[in-house]
C-alpha cells in the first residue's frame, strides 16, 4: 500500500527519498508509486491572476480572514453585534504535504497455518532527519522534548502502577505518538480550548495537568479530576485549561468542540479549538457532521487524524478505501495537511498555522498525522495480529529517538545534559506517584452527588459585553 | 395577550433573547423560514443570523454544538424539526450532555426542544413521544407543558436552568391550544406538577395533550357526579412526588394516563412509586391507559385506535369509582 491519495505539492523530491523509493520498488516487486501524476507547479509561474492551473499546488493565501457581507451585502469590516454575517470564505489553498518521506508498504491477510494473519512488505529504512522547526527557539525544542519524556516516563508508570494492581479497569498507551500529542497542544494558545482522546496524554500535561491528576484518574481516587466518577484521560477544565473532557464513544468530540467555537465567536472571539480522532473514529458519521458544520460555519477548529494504521485490532484498509486521510478536507472545502505524525517539528508547523487561521477567522483544518501504534489497544492486548516487520520500520521512528539524535546533532543538548534531564523527569515522575497513592479512594456516598446542576455552578459567558478581544 | 402555544414557545424564546445575549437559537430551517410549526418565526430579523443559527441537517452535530457552546457559557436553544429525529443525536444528550455535570462538572445548560407527540396523522416517523428514552437517563430533565401559559412559563425556566433539558411542545396543542398568556417575568418551576383540576373522587395523573383529554372528559363525569382531579406532570424528569403523592392522599384512587406506548412508560414509574409511599392511602388499583404497544399508524383510524380516547377514559375512570 502507497499512500496516494493526495496531490502532490512537494516541491521536490529530496535525494534520499528517490533512493528510498527504489528500495521500496524492489521490495514490492514494482514501481512502489502510484502517486498523483501531476507535476508540481512553482507559485511563481502562475499566470497572476488568470487561470489557475488545472491541478497544481496552491498557495497559502497570507490572510484567510473572511470577507464578512454587511446589511448592504458588500464586503465591511466585521460587525461585533452580528458577527455571523459573514460570507464562507474562498479557500484557495487546501493541501499541503510537510512529509519528508512516503511511507510505501503492503498489508495483505494471508493463512498462516490455518489461521488468518496480516503480511506487512515494504523496505525497513532509517528515516530522514527532522524538518527544521519553523518559529521554535531552541528552549522551546527542548521543551517539547522534556515534555515527550515526561509523556513516556507517565506510561511507563502507568504500567507499573497497572502490574501492581493499582490501576482500576485497563492503561491505553501513546507510545510512538508522543510527539504528536505534545507538539500539536504546544502551538495552542492560552485562549484555545482542546479535548484530547485517550492516547494524548502528552497534551494533557503540556496544558499543565500534573501527571498525578492522570495517575489519580487511572487508579479512581478521591482526589482524581472526576474525584472518582470517571477514569483514564476522561476529565477536563473549563475554567483555566479549556480543555473538555472526552467521552468513550469516538468522534462525538469533533461538533463539541466546533461549538466550543461557536460559543467563543458569540462573544466576539475567534479562537482555535483543537481535538483529535483516530482512523477508526474517523469512520462515524459524526466525524461527518461535525467536521462539516465547522466547515460551513467557518469555526476554527483543528482536527487532528492520527492515522496510527490501526484501531483495536483493525487494520486501516478496513476502515476506508483511502490511504490519505487528508483528503477528506477536499470534499469539506477545508484545508488539509499530511505530517510525519513522528517528527514534531512538522506537528507543531502544521498545527500553528492551523490555529493562526483559526484565530484569524479563516475556519477549520484537517491534519493527518501518520504514525504507528506501537503496543496494542490498551495493556491487555498483546497486539499479536499486527505483524513483526511493520513494528521494526516504525520502532526506528521512534519519535523520542529521533528528537534526542537531532538535538544532539545540533548541539543543543549532549548526552549528559539528555541523562540529566531523564533523572529529573523520572524524579518528577515518581514525586508525582507517590502524591497520587496518598490520595484515598473517593467515599462512597459522593455517587450520588453531582448529577444535577443545583446552582453549584454559575454558568455564564465570560467575555460577552467586553467587546472583542483576539485571543 | 392572548397567545396559541406556539406563539407562547416564540413569545419565551423572544423574551429570553431579549434578556439574556448568552441564549441564542440553532435548528434546521429555523431562520429566514421561522421553523417548520413557525416557533421562531421572525426571530433571526431582531436577532441576526449567528444568534438564529441555520444548521447542516444533522442532528448530532446540532446537539454537540450545543454543548461546546454551553461549555462556553452560552445558553444555547437547539430545535429539532421533529422530535422523533432527537433519536439520531441520541448519543450526544445521553453520554455526552446528561453525564458531563457528574463526570467533571461540567455544566451543560442546554434546551432542546421541538415538536412531539400525534393525533395529527403524522405517521410513524413525525408522531412519537420520545420521552422515556431520556426519562431513563440521570443528568437530563424532561419537560412537556400541556397549556399556553406553561409553554410559556416552563421554557423561560429551561432556559435558565444549568441542566441539559428535553423539552417537548406537543404539537397537537400547537394552534388548538389559545389562551391568556402573562408577558414578561412568568416562570413555572420545573419539577413542579399542577392540579388542573381539583376533584375529591379520583385522580387522572397525565401531561402533554393527554391534559386537555382528561379535563373533558372531567367536564362530562362531573355532571354524572364524579369529581376528577386532574394533575398535570408538566416535568417528567424530576416528577414531583410530593405532588403526586398529595393528589393520590386527596382522593384514594388513581388512574394514570399517557400518550406514550405503554411497556416501559411513565405509568409503570409512577405506579412503583405510589405503591412505595402511599399504599396505605388508596382504595383502589392503580390503573393506566396508554396507547398500544406499536409503532403509531398513519391512517386516522388506525391511530385512533392507537391512541386513548375519551371514551375509554371515562369507562375506566367510573370502572375504577366504583371501588
Ligand atoms: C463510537 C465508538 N465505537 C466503538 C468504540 C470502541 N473502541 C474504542 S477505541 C477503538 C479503536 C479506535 O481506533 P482509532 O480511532 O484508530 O484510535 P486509536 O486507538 O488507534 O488511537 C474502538 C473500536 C468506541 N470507543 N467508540
Ligand atoms: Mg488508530
Amino acid at each position: 500500500m502507497a499512500d496516494n491519495d493526495a496531490p502532490n505539492t512537494t516541491p521536490a523530491k529530496p535525494a534520499a527519498e528517490a533512493a528510498e523509493k527504489s528500495v521500496a520498488e524492489k521490495a514490492n516487486g514494482g514501481p512502489a508509486s502510484s502517486e498523483s501524476p501531476a507535476q508540481p507547479v512553482p507559485a511563481a509561474s502562475r499566470p497572476a491572476g488568470g487561470a489557475r492551473p488545472q491541478r497544481g499546488p496552491r498557495r497559502e493565501r497570507p490572510d484567510h480572514r473572511p470577507r464578512r457581507r454587511g446589511p448592504g451585502g458588500g464586503a465591511t469590516e466585521p460587525n461585533p453585534a452580528r458577527p455571523g454575517a459573514r460570507s464562507t470564505p474562498r479557500v484557495t489553498e487546501w493541501f499541503q504535504d510537510l512529509r519528508q518521506e512516503r511511507l510505501r508498504f503492503e498489508l495483505e491477510e494471508i493463512w498462516d497455518e490455518g489461521k488468518l494473519a496480516y503480511r506487512w512488505t515494504g523496505a525497513i529504512t532509517p528515516p530522514p532527519p527532522l524538518v527544521e522547526p519553523r518559529g521554535l527557539s531552541r528552549e522551546q525544542c527542548i521543551e517539547i522534548f522534556r515534555w515527550m519524556l515526561l509523556n513516556r516516563a507517565l506510561e511507563q508508570q502507568l504500567e507499573n502502577l497497572y502490574k501492581q494492581s493499582r490501576v482500576v479497569g485497563g492503561v491505553y498507551f501513546g507510545l510512538g505518538q508522543e510527539g504528536c500529542s505534545v507538539a500539536s497542544a504546544y502551538a495552542l494558545g492560552p485562549n484555545d480550548w482542546m479535548a484530547p482522546m485517550i492516547r494524548n496524554q502528552g497534551s494533557l500535561l503540556v496544558r499543565g495537568f500534573p501527571a498525578r491528576d492522570i495517575m489519580m484518574q487511572y487508579m479512581a481516587r478521591a482526589d482524581s479530576p472526576t474525584g472518582g466518577k470517571d477514569g483514564t484521560s476522561h476529565f477536563g477544565d473549563l475554567e483555566s485549561r479549556h480543555v473538555v473532557a472526552p467521552i468513550s464513544m469516538l468522534g462525538d468530540l469533533i461538533p463539541v468542540m466546533a461549538g466550543v467555537c461557536l460559543g467563543e465567536r458569540l462573544q466576539g472571539r475567534e479562537i482555535a479549538a483543537m481535538t483529535w480522532i483516530g482512523d477508526g473514529g474517523q469512520s462515524t458519521g459524526v466525524f461527518h457532521e461535525g467536521l462539516n458544520l465547522a466547515a460551513v460555519q467557518n469555526l476554527g477548529l483543528v482536527l487532528i487524524v492520527e492515522n496510527n494504521l490501526w484501531a483495536y485490532s483493525t487494520p486501516l484498509q478496513k476502515q476506508t478505501r483511502i490511504r490519505d486521510l487528508a483528503i477528506r478536507a477536499r470534499a469539506y472545502g477545508i484545508p488539509a495537511m499530511i505530517v510525519d505524525g513522528t517528527d514534531p517539528f512538522q506537528v507543531y508547523q502544521a498545527a500553528h498555522q492551523a490555529i493562526e487561521r483559526a484565530h484569524a477567522g479563516g475556519g477549520p483544518t484537517l491534519i493527518e498525522a501518520k504514525l504507528m501504534r506501537m503496543k496494542g489497544h490498551a495493556i491487555h492486548d498483546p497486539a499479536a495480529y499486527v505483524p513483526a516487520a511493520m513494528l521494526e520500520f516504525w520502532r526506528l521512528r521512534d519519535p523520542i529517538a529521533r528528537l534526542e539524535i537531532w538535538l544532539k546533532r545540533k548541539s543543543w543538548l549532549d548526552e549528559a545534559a539528555i541523562e540529566e534531564m531523564r533523572r529529573a523527569v523520572e524524579s518528577e515522575i515518581l514525586a508525582e506517584r507517590d502524591a497520587a497513592e496518598a490520595s484515598p479512594m473517593p467515599p462512597p456516598e459522593r455517587a450520588f452527588e453531582g448529577v444535577y446542576c443545583d446552582g453549584c455552578h454559575d454558568p455564564r459567558p465570560r467575555f460577552l459585553g467586553r467587546g472583542r478581544r483576539r485571543p | 395577550m392572548q397567545l396559541t402555544y406556539v406563539e407562547a414557545i416564540r413569545l419565551a424564546l423572544e423574551e429570553e433573547m431579549r434578556r439574556d445575549p448568552a441564549v441564542f437559537l440553532l435548528g434546521e430551517d429555523i431562520g429566514v423560514y421561522g421553523g417548520a410549526f413557525k416557533a421562531t418565526a421572525g426571530l433571526i430579523d431582531e436577532f441576526g443570523p449567528v444568534r438564529v443559527m441555520d444548521t447542516p441537517l444533522a442532528e448530532s452535530a446540532l446537539v454537540g454544538a450545543a454543548i461546546g457552546a454551553a461549555y462556553t457559557g452560552m445558553r444555547p436553544v437547539a430545535e429539532f424539526q421533529f422530535m422523533d429525529f432527537i433519536a439520531c443525536a441520541y448519543n450526544q444528550i445521553v453520554n455526552f450532555a446528561a453525564k458531563s455535570h457528574y463526570r467533571w462538572q461540567a455544566p451543560v445548560p442546554i434546551v432542546l426542544r421541538g415538536p412531539a407527540g400525534g393525533g395529527v396523522h403524522g405517521g410513524p416517523f413525525h408522531s412519537q413521544n420520545p420521552e422515556m428514552h431520556f426519562v431513563h437517563t440521570p443528568g437530563l430533565k424532561v419537560v412537556e407543558p400541556a397549556t399556553a401559559v406553561d409553554a410559556k412559563g416552563l421554557l423561560k425556566s429551561a432556559i435558565r436552568d444549568n441542566n441539559p433539558v428535553i423539552f417537548l411542545e406537543h404539537k397537537f396543542l400547537y394552534r388548538r391550544v389559545k389562551e391568556e398568556v402573562p408577558e414578561g417575568e412568568h416562570l413555572a418551576p420545573l419539577g413542579k406538577a399542577r392540579v388542573a383540576r381539583p376533584g375529591r373522587d379520583l385522580s387522572v395523573i397525565t401531561y402533554g395533550a393527554m391534559v386537555p383529554l382528561a379535563l373533558e372528559v372531567a367536564d362530562r363525569l362531573a355532571g354524572e357526579g364524579l369529581e376528577l382531579e386532574v394533575l398535570d406532570l408538566r416535568t417528567l424528569l424530576p416528577l414531583d412526588v410530593e405532588g403526586m403523592l398529595a393528589s393520590a392522599r386527596r382522593t384514594s384512587k388513581v388512574l394514570i394516563l399517557h400518550e406514550d406506548t405503554r411497556t416501559g412508560g411513565l405509568a409503570g414509574e409512577i405506579t412503583a412509586l405510589l405503591q412505595e409511599h402511599a399504599y396505605e392511602d388508596l382504595d383502589g388499583p392503580i390503573l393506566r391507559l396508554t396507547a398500544a404497544d406499536t409503532p403509531v399508524p398513519f391512517s386516522p383510524p388506525l391511530e385512533e385506535a392507537f391512541l386513548p380516547s375519551a371514551a375509554r377514559l371515562a369507562e375506566m375512570v367510573k370502572q375504577l369509582a366504583r371501588y
